[in-house]
């Protein structure tokens, strides 16, 4: 099981466009009537592909950078 | 005279060596303002109005080309100033646009009022000056990165500087990460994969670990 951080969906910004749920490999991702959804959060490996194909930058998927 | 402005300018340790006539003469001046994540503060190209300190928050400091591609000059925490060059210059203009990153609270100070307090009080002219040697240093720092550094080398020193804590330190998405290094997303997701086939680092969800210090130095020198 996956833990925690998630990709963040801003669906102020979201044009609805369906790219995010297309990309998605483990089909996490699935639109619902109030936008795209993260349905599936187990199966969300943070592969950053939906923030890459998003074409108005609604999704963000932020790294901390750190020491081990 | 109001309180606010002058603890906070008097918490700064750009202005820590101001006179208390310096700082009153200051406080009178400056006014505050408080952006919301995301807003634009200053359009480059537009005519100089004012200059700012940050006081909270974080700002980005960036260049767009034509073709829309961003390059981050700088960004920027509490206590350092922004388009401070501009009054400087006759006509001058903002050199470069700034957007707030989180919820960011500046102190601004009309242009004229700024030049006045920099021809007349030594210690402030000397304030900013020190502030300007900081801004040449890390601008020189960002050319030598730009011209002489492999993508993969410029995005060795990101990581080294970010978990150092050199800079401002906070999340960063991969295209945050490709307008910082005047590249693009495809090329840092490449760089962040062959660090990590070398060993370098490991891809964690919503981390970048650092895990071999020599190896990255020598990749940032090279």
């Amino acid at each position: 099981m996956m833990a925690g951080v998630l990709p963040q969906i801003d669906l102020m910004r979201c044009i609805l466009c369906g790219r995010c749920v297309q990309a998605c490999p483990t089909q996490a991702v699935e639109m619902l009537a109030n936008g795209p959804t993260i349905v599936r959060p187990d199966a969300c490996t943070y592969c950053t592909a939906c923030e890459a194909i998003c074409p108005v930058g609604a999704i963000t998927c932020t790294f901390e950078i750190v020491w081990k | 005279m109001d309180d606010y402005l002058r603890n906070s300018l008097s918490t700064m340790p750009l202005f820590a060596g101001l006179s208390e006539a310096t700082l009153g003469r200051l406080s009178r001046v400056a006014f505050r303002r408080t952006y919301a994540p995301g807003m634009l503060i200053l359009l480059e190209g537009a005519p100089c109005e004012s200059v700012f300190f940050i006081v909270t928050g974080a700002v980005r400091v960036y260049r767009l080309s034509p073709q829309g591609r961003q390059q981050i000059l700088a960004t920027l925490g509490p206590g350092q100033g922004f388009n401070t060059a501009p009054p400087f210059l006759p006509e001058g203009r903002t050199p470069a646009s700034v957007e707030a990153i989180g919820e960011t609270t500046v102190l601004a100070i009309r242009q004229e009022d700024f030049v006045a307090l920099a021809r007349t009080c030594a210690d402030f002219s000397w304030a900013i000056l020190q502030d300007f040697a900081a801004h040449l240093l890390h601008l020189t720092d960002l050319v030598e990165d730009l011209a002489l550094r492999s993508v993969r080398g410029r995005l060795a020193r990101f990581l080294l500087e970010q978990a150092d804590g050199a800079y401002v330190t906070r999340p960063w998405t991969q295209d945050e990460i490709a307008a910082h290094l005047g590249t693009v997303r495809d090329v840092v997701g490449r760089a962040l994969r062959s660090l990590a086939d070398a060993g370098l680092l490991r891809m964690e969800r919503g981390r970048i670990v650092l895990l071999d210090r020599e190896g990255l130095e020598a990749e940032a020198g090279a």
